[in-house]
This record gives structure tokens, sequence and C-alpha cells, in this order.
């Protein structure tokens, strides 16, 4: 099947061209409500986001610390669904037509709508992680893989150089590195073997690499970007939320998001 | 049919399910533990090692005993139990724990950790990393805790550490999803031991396999005791492993019917149970593709039975190609069958039934009008209700305090 190229694809090139290292924000949709979720994307974006990683919540999300487990409760007490959230992409998209969005979430979630990776195509997302789907597995048949949506798998500490080459042949858009043994938020950063492993996944594919869990302070985002071509911060940013859902003052974070990108780029 | 002995296939897939649906950190040890168990399964060494461990520290063969009164009770067909009560620790659980210890120990793992939810898989596991002298950390709904505090204060004997689950529904379900968690953090040096065929490849298989003696024993012992093989078998179903050990060494014995008894907690119709064969569809959970209770979103549901170890919204993708199949049947009783089953069959009989053995005890009540006083009906005895002692005085309005 031809992959058409998508604004994720576009963005990662202009990336480039200027010599750029992305940062992508993670955030879970409906937490505290959608419509806070999209004046977060948005205002994410002003203070220098490249790309938007969108949590669809999950009940049993097994790859996430408590932080963002939480999160995922807090989203499903306000029923938010997998329609709600194309419904904010498309919301998003009346006024921003060039920011990628990821949709990262469980398979059992998509496999409940039988147009879920159309919907989320047609509704303005541009590419899919599923994170309990390994990538090497029939992304086609699971409907993950199509022409429009990127698709995005995980490489870990763990994996084994042929899987690796494996996984960068069935992907599309970039690599995730995950950079440590553990699950979101995590904090057992080893940049050693994140280099080395980077590395290795470079000289396996042409797409770029982008390393995520466990990045918390400017400092870390700095250590990675130089090995990485961007880093991707989830936990720490749905901690801040959550911190300030009550007042939605949501200042703080778009200083922090405006640090890390700095730190990214000196 | 197909032949369906010499599932799963390679990538771990029973029909349309199963399979290895996990986070990438986890691949690698997945893989790690299928070549292990492809290369040690056939070893004579192995297995001769399993099997000593099963006589001398596990006792068995369990017996295949007669239940005259229950027989003559329900007036159908000859009822005999396959005794897994009486094996060391209580339950069946053993079989496997005895074995994942052994596949632990050849690969080098020096730390075990596994989730429960009646606590009958802690203390079995509990049990054989004593043996060994691994540290071991069990995960376990805090709601279990509560109901299942005899088999807590067990686990706790045997040196392993018990970590109260308290996200989501704080039972079983949650207990893995913790125990998940901490493979994903700990995968170097730990050693997952699932205790039922339910998780991604290998586990179904695996668990599968080591329960499979049940039902090796069964096939030798109903031939020496009533010449033929059963024409029927009943086992409960949460996860299913007991249920198939049992089935699996007669799946190509096409005129042994075989019967899982689900959880209907308060009744199908009432949306509060844990019967996902009965009322479930297909869906991904806890690393495969199996039925699953879940809403139209595809999220996964509360839900209820008065046994833990059933309270658990998924079941082995193999119990879910055998329903697909139609080669087993499933169905479900709710609570108060069960209640009265666990009291008939401990006054008639002189067995205390854990409770979630206690389904397939009440399954009699549906099922032992539609045969004759010719035919021979199994039950496998999964586990001895000691534990249950305080639920079952609760639901009676009797207080031990």
């Amino acid at each position: 099947m031809e992959y058409l190229l998508t604004r994720l694809d576009d963005k990662i090139s202009s990336l480039n061209k200027t010599s750029k290292k992305a940062l992508v924000a993670y955030l879970v949709a409906g937490d505290p409500d959608l419509n806070s979720t999209l004046e977060l994307m948005h205002e994410f974006v002003n203070a220098g986001v490249d790309i938007l990683e969108i949590g669809v919540p999950f009940t049993d999300p097994i790859a996430e610390g408590p932080i963002i487990q939480a999160a995922h409760d807090r989203a499903l007490k306000n029923n938010t669904s997998l329609t709600d959230i194309f419904w904010l992409v498309e919301k998003f998209r009346k006024d921003n037509t060039e920011t990628p969005i990821i949709l990262m979430g469980y398979m059992n979630t998509f496999l409940a709508n039988s147009h879920a990776f159309t919907e989320a195509h047609c509704s303005g997302s541009d590419a899919v992680l599923i994170v309990d789907v390994p990538g090497e597995s029939n992304l086609e048949e699971l409907g993950i893989k199509n022409k429009n949506l990127a698709s995005i798998s995980l490489i870990a500490p763990t994996t084994s150089e042929d899987r690796i080459a494996k996984i960068c042949n069935s992907s599309s858009g970039f690599i995730y590195y995950v950079t440590l043994r553990g699950v979101t938020g995590s904090s057992h950063l080893n940049i050693d073997e994140a280099e080395k492993n980077i590395n290795f996944i470079k000289s396996q594919t042409s797409l770029p690499v982008f390393a995520g869990f466990g990045i918390k302070t400017p400092e870390d985002a700095s250590n990675l970007s130089k090995i990485s071509d961007g880093i991707v911060i989830g936990s720490t940013l749905v901690e801040m939320i959550h911190n300030q859902s009550d007042q939605k003052e949501f200042k703080k974070i778009y200083n922090y998001l405006h640090e890390m990108s700095k730190a990214i780029n000196r | 049919m197909d032949d369906l002995t010499n599932l799963p296939n390679s990538d771990g897939f029973f029909g349309e399910y199963g399979g290895k649906f996990v986070p990438e950190t986890l691949m690698h040890a997945l893989q790690e533990l299928d070549e292990t168990y492809s290369e040690l399964k056939n070893n004579p060494e192995f297995i001769q090692e399993i099997d000593q461990d099963l006589i001398q520290f596990v006792g068995r063969p369990s017996p295949l005993y007669f239940a005259q009164r229950l027989t003559d009770h329900y007036s159908g067909p000859q009822i005999w139990l396959k005794r897994e009560d009486l094996n060391h620790t209580g339950a069946h659980k053993i079989n496997n724990t005895v074995g994942q210890i052994l596949l632990a120990k050849a690969m080098g793992k020096k730390r075990i950790i596994a989730e429960t939810g009646a606590g009958q898989h802690g203390v079995a596991t509990a049990t054989v990393a004593a043996r060994l002298g691994l540290e071991c950390h069990i995960y376990m709904g805090a709601a279990d805790v509560e109901r299942q505090s005899l088999n807590v204060y067990r686990i706790k004997l045997l040196g392993a550490k018990v970590h109260a689950v308290d996200s989501g529904t704080a039972t079983l379900k949650d207990a893995l999803n913790e125990a998940m968690r901490d493979w994903v953090t700990n995968i170097e040096d730990t050693y997952y031991i699932i205790g039922s065929v339910t998780g991604p490849h290998p586990y179904p298989m695996i668990v599968r396999d080591f329960n499979a003696v049940v039902g090796r024993e069964l096939r030798k012992q109903s031939l020496e005791q009533f010449m033929q093989y059963p024409d029927a078998i009943v086992a409960c179903v949460g996860g299913g492993s007991n249920a198939m050990g049992i089935f699996y060494p007669f799946l190509k014995e096409t005129n042994v019917e075989l019967i899982g008894v689900e959880a209907a907690g308060s009744g199908l119709m009432s949306g509060k149970h844990a019967a996902p064969l009965n009322d479930g569809e297909p869906g991904i959970l806890h690393g495969a593709k199996s039925y699953l209770m879940q809403d139209k979103n595809g999220q996964v549901i509360d839900t209820h039975s008065i046994s833990a170890g059933l309270d658990y919204p998924g079941v082995g993708p193999e119990h879910s190609n055998l329903k697909d199949s139609g080669r087993a049947n499933y169905i479900a009783v709710d609570d108060e069958e069960v209640l009265r089953s666990f009291h008939l069959v401990t006054k008639l009989e002189g067995i205390m039934p854990a409770l979630e053995t206690a389904h397939a005890f009440a399954a009699l009540e549906h099922i032992a009008k539609n045969y004759k006083a010719t035919q021979h009906l199994v039950i496998n005895v999964s586990g001895r209700g000691d534990k249950d002692i305080n639920t079952v005085a609760t639901m009676d309005g009797i207080s031990l305090d």
C-alpha cells in the first residue's frame, strides 16, 4: 500500500531544512475537559510545540505510569470517546491546518469503531501510535497502516537489532525511541545507552528518531536533543495540566514549553 | 473440524484470538521466553524435573473420585470429581507455578512477580519462589486483599510481598495491569509468572501445557475406573486455566463434551457479571485478543462475581477459539446458584469447593438432566474452599468474630 505524505512529513522536512529539532507535546484528550484540551493544543503550538500527540483514554493503559493513568481515568469520567476526539481535532483544524496531530492510544478503543482509522484521517489527524501493537505486526490488516495516516512505532532499549530493522521498515513519519525501561513518567534516563541505540536505528532508516519517556527538565531535553531529531514530553505536562485544572490557568505550562523548545535548539 | 491441538501458531494465534499486543519493551522478553520454552519443553531432563516436582512436591496424581451422593441427588449421569483441591496449596494453580519457576531458573531470573485474584495463584507462586529462595512480589486488587485476607496472610508467611492495587476496579484486572508495569520496569532481572491462560503469547500456551497434566491423568484414570473417556467434562472459567488444562488433552476426542462455566454474578441480564464468552465481544486486553466485557467505545467494563478468581473481564484466547469453533460450550451461573451449590456439595460429599469451583458444580442444576445414568460426567474440582469461609459466612449473614 502506498503511503501518501502527510502534514507530519511536511513538518519534519521543514524542521530539517532549518536544522531544528522537533518538540512533541502529549496531553490526554478530555482532561480536565475537551474545551480545555482544545485551548491547550492551540497554546502549546504558540509556545513552540511542533507536533501534538493526543492521548486517547483507555481503562487499562498498561504502558503508563501513575500520572498518565490518572489522566486517562479523569478523561473517562468525562465520557471522552474516540468520536469526541475526532470532533476535537476537527475543531482544532478550523484554526490550525499546519500542526501535525498524532493519536496515541491502545488498540481496543480503535477496534471498537470499524471506521476508526478512516475517521481519524478525515477529521484531521496525521498519524497513529498504538502502544500495544508492536511495530512488526500486520499493521495493514489491523487497519493501522493506510495511505493517509503515518504509523508511528516504538523502539525500546530492549528491542533486538533484527526487530529494529523490521520495525523501521513498516514505520512511517518518525521512529519513537523509548529512552528507558519502564512506564511513562519514570526517571531512569540513560543518555549513553540512548545515544548508542539511536545511532543504530539511524543506520537502519532515513526516518527521523524522536526520544521520549522520562524527559522532565530542560537539561534532559537538551541532552537528548543532541543525539536525536526531537523529543516528546508527556507526564510532566499532564501533571502540570492537572495541577492547574481547577483555575484553568495554564500560563506556567506555556512558559515551561517555551523553555523546553529553547533547550532543544540551543 | 480443524485440528485444534496444534495451536497456537508461531505468532501466538488460536484462530483469530491471542497474539502479542504489548508495549514494545516487553517484546524481547516474550521472545526470549518463547525460545526458552520451545527448547526446554521436549528436553528429557526438564520434563523429568517437573514430573518429579509434581509427584513429590505437589502430590500428583490427583484422584478421580466417584461422587455417589451427588449422583443420587441429581439422578442424572454418574458424577466424578477430579480432585485438584487436594494438591499442595489447595488448587490447580501450583501445576503452572512449579513449571514456570523452572523456566525462570533456566533464564537466570532472580526476581519473581505475579498477579492474583482469589490469592490461590499468589500462594502458589510465593510457594515455589520460597522453595528456590527467590525474591517474590504479588500484585492483588485492594478489593481482593480485603475479601481473601486469609490467602494474603499465607502469601506473606511464605516471604513474598503483597502489593495492594487501588487503581481502576481494584480487582484482578488491575492487579494484572500493575504486574505488567512492574515487568516493563524491571524487565532484565524479573520473571512474570502469569497465573492463567491469558496474557500475550507464549503465556496462554505455557500455562495450558503445564496444567494439561490434569487432562492427561484423567484420560488414564477414566479408562481405568470406568472403562471409557468421560461423556462430559465441566470446569469453571475465569481466565480459564483449570478448564484449559483438563480440556486440552480431550480436544481430539470429539465425543467428549466440554463445558465451561462462567460467572453470571448478579445475573447475565443485570450486566453485573464476569461472563465475556456469554455476553462479551472480541477485544484486546492484557496482550491478547479474546472475548471481553466492554462498552461500545471499547472501554473495559466493571465485572462482578462472588468469586474473586473469576472476577475478570477477559478470558484466555484459546477458549474464545473453542467457543467459535463449537468444540466447547460455555454457560454461566449466578452468585445465588453458586452459594447454594457450595452448601450442597459440602454437605453431600464432605468436600468444600472454592467459590470458583462451585460454579462448575452449580452447572449441574442445568445440565445433569441431559445425561443418562450410564453416562459419566467429570467435574474439575479446581480448588478447595477454606479461603472462602469469610465470604460465605457474610453472604449467609453469619458473623465469625
